[in-house]
């Protein structure tokens, strides 16, 4: 993962406008408990192999997840709208954009990626490239590479797959490492890693800060 | 510099965060054109005035707009912004003014192409990179600040005479280049913020 405290940052950082006039403590903590709530696949790694970065990193959460707010929603007698009325629905939303954006989608590009459609497809993908312009060679984009294999002559697509389940170990505090070894253990709990981490760690702690400090008056009405 | 691309989409962010009931079509314009703005450097730079990643991206531009912006609708009498455009043109002001120093200057410090903050006063670039580690062996590992001899130390590759900031209009290799996204997290910034709009209007018309 990059790490906990940035998934956090930038959840913060979508959540205040999303939000907007629900904006409130308690609904930055359900955002917080569900940008944090993945990583407890790292726990089941314990137990399964190669469970973290699988179990709850999938985008089928994603996908599953937003139908039932849907459904849920949009249906007569609605369970969210029945118990919190429209704050209910607004932070159902935004927690499904949350968790799609904030953590699945920063996971996927850091590592080993993701087990992106697992358990449909067991193997992990990772988002890794450039794009740019070039005066001599035009759009030139790495992200996806499309080749012909010159053996066989069949076309090949490499979006960043990697292993599967069993051959790939996203590193954690919990399990720094598949196989126990001797010795005390290393655990590393990062904060942050690279300049862009701790920007993201700043711009979401500005962007709380700012919104506390800002004042809109009573006559204004927010969405 | 993480490109331009980057930046807009981080101010595309910050926009939608910190508009409020100020956020519609003209206003996140405004606070996405700031965002970006900070790179116009590299144009000046390609005519001969300052360099790129210097002469826009100084700390001095953004504590002189928020100076004046504070001067012009807070001490002054008779506004001219709050006459005009009330209290929604001095929220957009403010977070253009927070766009650019965040989005378009902020982006460009934490990366190693490194920022000129107190360019004229000073030529040297800096750049906050490095990491921040709990570790069960060797306690907090930190190298973003180097604290030696008293002094705050950050890392620089240069100063205007001997580094330059890679981009098209000031190549900085044989080859000239307009760089979109450099990395995955890159695109996932990108295309957070094109998902981000569609979401705040649908939550703004208020049946999600």
């Amino acid at each position: 993962m990059p790490t906990s405290t940035v998934h956090a940052a930038v959840a913060f950082l979508l959540a205040v406008g999303l939000l907007g006039e629900y904006y409130d403590r308690r609904a930055l903590a359900v955002i917080l408990g569900i940008v944090l709530f993945p990583e407890l696949d790292t726990a089941l790694g314990l137990v399964m192999d190669g469970a973290h970065r699988t179990v709850f990193h999938t985008m089928l959460t994603s996908i599953v997840a937003a139908g039932v707010v849907y459904w849920d929603t949009t249906r007569e007698g609605s369970w969210i709208r029945g118990r919190w009325g429209a704050y209910g629905v607004r932070l159902s939303w935004v927690g499904v954009f949350v968790h799609t954006f904030a953590h699945l989608g920063l996971d996927w590009a850091h590592l080993s990626g993701i087990n992106i459609v697992w358990p449909l497809v067991d193997q992990f993908f990772s988002l890794d490239g450039e794009l740019y312009y070039s005066a001599t060679e035009g759009i030139v984009q790495t992200f996806v590479d499309i080749a012909v294999d010159p053996e066989t002559g069949r076309q090949q697509v490499a979006a960043g797959q990697g292993g599967t389940t069993a051959n790939t170990h996203v590193s954690s505090p919990v399990q720094p490492s598949k196989e126990s070894s001797e010795g005390p253990v290393d655990r590393r709990f990062p904060i942050a890693v690279g300049g862009w981490q701790l920007y993201f760690l700043v711009v979401g702690a500005f962007t709380l800060l700012a919104r506390r400090l800002q004042s809109t008056p009573e006559w204004i009405k927010e969405n | 510099m993480p490109t331009t691309l980057v930046s807009v989409a981080v101010g595309v962010l910050l926009g939608i965060g910190l508009l409020g009931a100020a956020f519609d079509r003209r206003s996140l314009a405004v606070v996405t054109l700031a965002a970006g703005l900070p790179d116009a450097d590299a144009a000046l730079a390609a005519l001969g005035v300052g360099a790129a990643n210097a002469s826009l991206h100084s700390a001095f531009v953004v504590l002189g707009a928020a100076g004046l912006l504070y001067y012009e609708t807070e001490r002054r009498e008779g506004s001219w912004l709050r006459a005009r455009s009330g209290w929604y043109g001095v929220r957009v002001a403010w977070v253009a003014v927070a766009a650019y120093a965040v989005a378009g200057i902020g982006l460009d410090l934490f990366s190693s192409d490194a920022v000129a903050l107190l360019y004229p006063l000073s030529d040297r670039y800096y750049a906050i990179v490095g990491k921040l580690v709990v570790s069960t062996q060797e306690g907090i590992v930190q190298t973003y600040v180097d604290f030696g001899g008293g002094w705050l130390g950050l890392a620089s590759p240069g100063t205007v005479e001997n580094h330059t900031v890679d981009s098209w209009l000031t190549p900085a290799g044989e080859e000239r280049r307009l760089r979109l996204v450099e990395s995955g997290w890159q695109a996932i910034v990108v295309l957070t913020a094109v998902a981000a709009i569609p979401a705040k209007v649908l939550v703004e018309r208020g049946d999600r």
